[in-house]
């Protein structure tokens, strides 16, 4: 039996189908994110039957979360992307207790009991600052790119502090920066050490090992270094972390089925 | 004519008045069509909420909407009208007690630019006074001072400073400087009593108590509050008259407290949380009219005993309940949480001294220093939080719902202390939320919060 | 001796002293790594975080007295007194202060101060104690004042932050002389330093102007009226309650029609041509006064909103250089 997943980011949608006989992931893929999101979604989602050999009908039931997730008319169900995150961390790691995602526009922070439930959660989905949008305005401004940043970073010294809130605030401060001779590598250090910061102050106090980062973010160097080194904890990244809300949208459409 | 409890939207209002009136509706003079109030009064918000659909909610609806015109009618009949300013609950009390005297809280005018989808421009008359929208939403005061345009202006204005928040105080300030004579009384942050150095403890409402200089020093303060009332009312507010209006006080204060008991702890909920929020609100200063808020909390307590008799409310029996804490800058948020599946049990709006019994065993003034010094705003966080705590086990509540109050200088650290308290004591989840006046745009993202909170209990449920 | 920090002026610094033990008047210093306040996101004054992560991490520092002149500051005492791991005081200064009962709840405050002062280690004072450190403290706020001319205001500054810090005065200070600062005279009114952000009168001066008028939190204006020498010898707690809590002008008070009449009569002693005004994002008491007195004074204003890590940024430097323009 099959199941679908779908994550419909504020940035990027992505999907997945789950096989649920066999356990495993049969098909993902991701997509940017537009205007036309169902369009967008449905068009992902039939490439990935097609890269799996499948059609529409052979997918038992579809559960759509993320920011976009009431816009996907075609799937069956809806869950708040926290909860598919959850799911999929339960799955991928179900030894993890705190679960910190960060996406291209918002960041959360999820405590999971020792099943693997949430507990508890805080969001950040309305300032770019903690968000890997500010990663993307720092590699714009450095002409680097987001693979990059890490190597970029690790040879800082002394990280720039960066004191604005605002993420278009930031990005004149990191123009400041550069003007005054900062070395880019402390502006990136700098940049990654406030996004941690960000996050750190979402998490609150006795934040729970093992911690898992998923997201996309996740992806980019150096970012999982700097929450470890404000966290004062090992912080692991998820197996492919970009598609672990869509992996557990796809679990939770298996168990609901 | 369809009696089931439901919530409705004001189109279908229009039909359930209808019915209603068919029905022998009988109705005080401020009765008539909830439309009445978009139509003339421009309170567009209406259009976007859900309603209880019981006559009882009608009343309570009307009462609201119409306090501007009591006010106007209040200053026709030539009774003298008092400014109460941020102690929410204590000297209304101490001004019903002269006959010839109206209270009510400018602050109330928070909820205008929710009200009126922000054509009443109130907001934009602070920016222009340079308190934007890092401030409390009640800056729309300001706008309501100058225009003049949702109350006359009282005769006597207070404003109850000190342990109280420096956004409000601010715009008070404000007010003053634009050339409105305030009388400004304090209230000091409560602390414990130093018994090591002989203080005596004295028993607050609310479970609470604070030293002997404290309630002293509060009670000096109300014999200001006092004498200013007696020479605006041109008459004496004695001990006597004092104690009949703590009386009557009381009398609305256990009237909300049966009705809080029934709605916050019914299998099901009998009243949904948007009338509840309102019904609370009628304890701060009775709208301006002590008898009938009696009278209009007495007819939806009556619905709710006849509700919770029948097993019947308005949401769904599964409805997983929700503590709220903080009082809601835009109405609709109390609807999001209804339709996120959740339901209202037990609240925290920032004035549980305005529901707990004002003691009638002691004498009046130092009753009302001691209602007063109980404020949950003017002491310590963890106060706050273990009333919150307390009330959750008392409630049944299944989760936390905190609403920030865009700008307010005591959410962002109250939040953090609520939290970690509820979680470590209760085990419970507690969600954040910032409500502003209008939250259509972030509506997504309270529902987003709100659903998951609600997917977290519903997971805790199984077995 | 054991030291008290403290940031409000409210807090007498001779109570302190003749209690034994040493008063510090600090200036934050911004930190990135303190843990008092994990868990509070957005909303808290920069200022408030900063001062009790500084207090919590200071050696030697025997307690921490906060006040409720400020809510931020009353809020994040509390988590000082759970999280901070220092002795906590909060003080309750009254806003109101045109009654009688304000004036005797601060002195009943005063004295309850001193109760913790005696459990975090000091001396129960005598009334010789107090008035000698009255004495001690008035003499060298008006030696301070009398060297001002002969000082750049980036010197004074200094030196009264140096004084607020210790207690005493720094050395080297200029005998009364002539006034050595030229440049556009201008005020600084508003919220408290950082202690990086006293190079903000060095751009000044560099800019071609000068301060001759600190009313911040942190500077001159946050001083009592001198002592009354009678009253002093007569009765120095009296007195010292009296000059603390009647005299000194602050945004806080309720009414603050004290501080506009102090400084209407500051800015023209003074002959001022300009204010630069620093209020903190999240400071609403100051917040609320930025347009007030910018329709009151009757001359160019400048609003700041100060970074929160010491250091004066790019944009702050632009808007002060546009600023000197304009008054030059």
């Amino acid at each position: 039996m099959i199941f679908g997943g779908i994550d419909a980011g504020s940035r990027a949608i992505k999907a997945v189908l789950w096989d649920l006989k066999r356990g495993e992931v049969l098909a993902s893929g991701v997509c940017d994110q537009g205007v036309r999101q169902e369009a967008l979604a449905h068009d992902l989602f039939q490439k990935l039957l097609d890269d799996a050999g499948i059609g529409a009908d052979d997918v038992e039931r579809t559960v759509a979360t993320g920011y976009g997730r009431n816009l996907i008319g075609f799937a069956d169900a809806t869950i708040t992307e926290i909860t598919c995150h959850a799911r999929g961390v339960r799955h991928l790691a179900p030894e993890a207790r705190t679960v910190i995602d960060i996406g291209g526009q918002d960041s959360k922070v999820i405590r999971l009991s020792a099943k693997g439930m949430v507990q508890d959660f805080a969001m950040n989905d309305r300032c770019a600052a903690g968000t890997g949008r500010f990663l993307e305005v720092v590699s714009a401004r450095l002409g680097v790119e987001a693979g990059e940043l890490g190597d970029l970073a690790s040879r800082s010294i002394s990280p720039a502090p960066i004191s604005s809130m605002c993420v278009v605030f930031a990005e004149t401060e990191i123009v400041g920066l550069l003007a005054s001779g900062a070395p880019p590598e402390d502006i990136v250090a700098g940049v990654q050490h406030s996004i941690a910061q960000r996050v750190a102050g979402m998490a609150g106090r006795n934040v729970e090992e093992p911690v898992l980062f998923t997201g996309g973010v996740a992806l980019v160097s150096g970012m999982a270094a700097a929450l470890e080194a404000v966290f004062k904890k090992p912080v692991r990244v998820a197996a492919n972390p970009q598609f672990t809300g869509a992996l557990g949208a796809a679990l939770l459409a298996a168990s609901h089925s | 004519m369809k009696d089931s409890p439901a919530r409705i939207t004001l189109e279908e209002w229009d039909a359930r008045y209808a019915e209603l009136r068919v029905a022998g509706l009988r109705e005080p003079w401020y009765g008539g069509p909830l439309r009445r109030h978009v139509d003339e009064g421009g309170d567009y918000r209406l259009l976007r909420l859900r309603y209880d659909n019981s006559a009882a909610a009608l009343r309570l609806w009307n009462f609201l909407l119409t306090e501007e015109d009591r006010l106007k009618e209040a200053r026709r009949q030539g009774k003298k009208l008092v400014g109460a300013m941020k102690d929410l609950g204590t000297v209304p009390v101490m001004a019903y007690s002269l006959a010839n005297v109206t209270a009510f809280y400018p602050d109330g005018a928070w909820w205008i630019p929710c009200v009126m989808e922000l054509s009443s421009r109130d907001l934009e008359i602070a920016d222009s006074l340079g308190i934007d929208e890092s401030f409390c939403p009640v800056r729309a005061m300001l706008g309501a001072f100058l225009t003049e345009a949702h109350f006359p202006i009282p005769d006597l204005l207070t404003c109850n400073v000190g342990a109280t928040c420096d956004d409000f105080s601010a715009i008070a300030q404000r007010l003053n400087g634009l050339g409105f004579p305030i009388l400004w009384w304090e209230t000091p942050h409560r602390r414990q009593p130093d018994s090591a150095a002989g203080e005596e403890s004295v028993p607050l409402p609310g479970g609470l108590i604070a030293p002997r200089e404290q309630v002293d020093f509060v009670r000096s303060e109300l014999e200001r509050v006092r004498g200013a009332i007696e020479e605006v009312a041109g008459g004496r507010l004695d001990d006597a008259a004092l104690r009949d209006g703590i009386r009557v006080a009381n009398r609305m204060r256990r009237v909300l407290a049966e009705l809080r008991q029934l709605a916050y702890s019914a299998p099901v909920c009998p009243i949904p949380a948007l009338e509840m929020l309102i019904a609370e609100m009628l304890a701060l200063h009775f709208c301006s009219d002590r008898e009938e808020a009696i009278r209009v909390l007495e007819e939806l307590l009556e619905e709710a005993r006849r509700r919770v008799g029948e097993g019947v409310g308005p949401l769904r029996k599964d409805a997983v309940r929700v503590f709220w804490v903080n009082p809601v800058a835009d109405l609709r948020a109390m609807n999001i949480l209804e339709d996120c599946g959740g339901r209202v049990c037990g609240t925290e709006y920032l004035f549980s001294h305005a529901l707990d019994p004002i003691p009638e065993d002691v004498a009046p003034m130092e009753a009302l220093a001691r209602t007063a010094l109980a404020d949950p705003m003017v002491g310590p966080c963890s106060d706050r939080a273990d009333r919150i705590c307390r009330d959750i086990q008392l409630f049944g509540a299944e989760a936390v719902l905190v609403s920030r109050i865009p700008g307010a200088s005591h959410c962002a650290v109250e939040g953090a202390v609520i939290h970690e308290t509820v979680r470590k004591r209760l085990g419970l989840p507690v969600q954040e939320i910032e409500v502003p006046p209008l939250c259509d745009a972030v509506a997504p993202t309270i529902r987003t919060r709100i659903e998951a909170l609600i997917e977290i209990v519903k997971g805790r449920r199984k077995p | 001796m054991s030291s008290v920090l403290y940031t409000c002026p409210f807090v007498p610094a001779e109570w302190i002293l003749a209690h034994g033990l040493s008063p510090q008047r600090f200036l934050p210093s911004p930190s990135r790594d303190g843990d008092v306040f994990a868990g509070v996101g957005e909303g808290i004054c920069p200022f408030a975080r900063a001062a009790v992560e500084t207090a919590c991490t200071e050696p030697g520092a025997a307690a921490l007295v906060a006040t409720t002149t400020c809510d931020q500051m009353r809020r994040a005492a509390e988590f000082a007194e759970a999280y901070g791991r220092l002795p906590v005081f909060l003080m309750h200064v009254p806003s109101s202060w045109e009654s009688a009962g304000a004036h005797r709840y601060y002195r009943g405050e005063l004295k309850r101060l001193g109760r913790f002062l005696e459990e975090v280690g000091g001396r129960v004072p005598s009334s010789e104690d107090l008035a000698a450190a009255m004495e001690d403290l008035d003499a060298a706020r008006g030696a301070l004042l009398d060297a001002r001319p002969g000082m750049t205001s980036s010197q004074f500054a200094g030196a009264v932050a140096e004084f607020h810090r210790g207690g005493v005065l720094p050395a080297g200070l200029p005998a009364k002389g002539n006034e050595v600062g030229s440049g556009v005279p201008l005020a600084l009114v508003g919220s408290p330093f950082f202690e990086g952000h006293l190079e903000v009168f060095d751009l000044i001066e560099r800019l071609g102007g000068r301060v001759a008028l600190d009313a911040t939190t942190s500077g001159e204006g946050s001083w009592p009226r001198p002592f009354s020498r009678r009253r002093l010898r007569e009765d120095p707690f009296d007195e010292l309650a009296d000059a603390y809590f009647g005299s000194i002008p602050d945004a806080f008070r309720r009414p603050n029609s004290l501080l506009y009449q102090w400084l209407k009569r500051e800015l023209q002693t003074r002959g001022i041509r300009g204010i630069i005004f620093r209020r903190y994002v999240w400071c609403d008491t100051w917040h609320a006064e930025a347009q007030r007195m910018k329709e009151w004074c009757g001359m160019p204003m400048l609003i700041l909103e100060p970074e929160d890590d010491a250091r004066l940024r790019a944009r702050g430097i632009s808007r002060i250089e546009a600023f000197m323009e304009v008054l030059r």
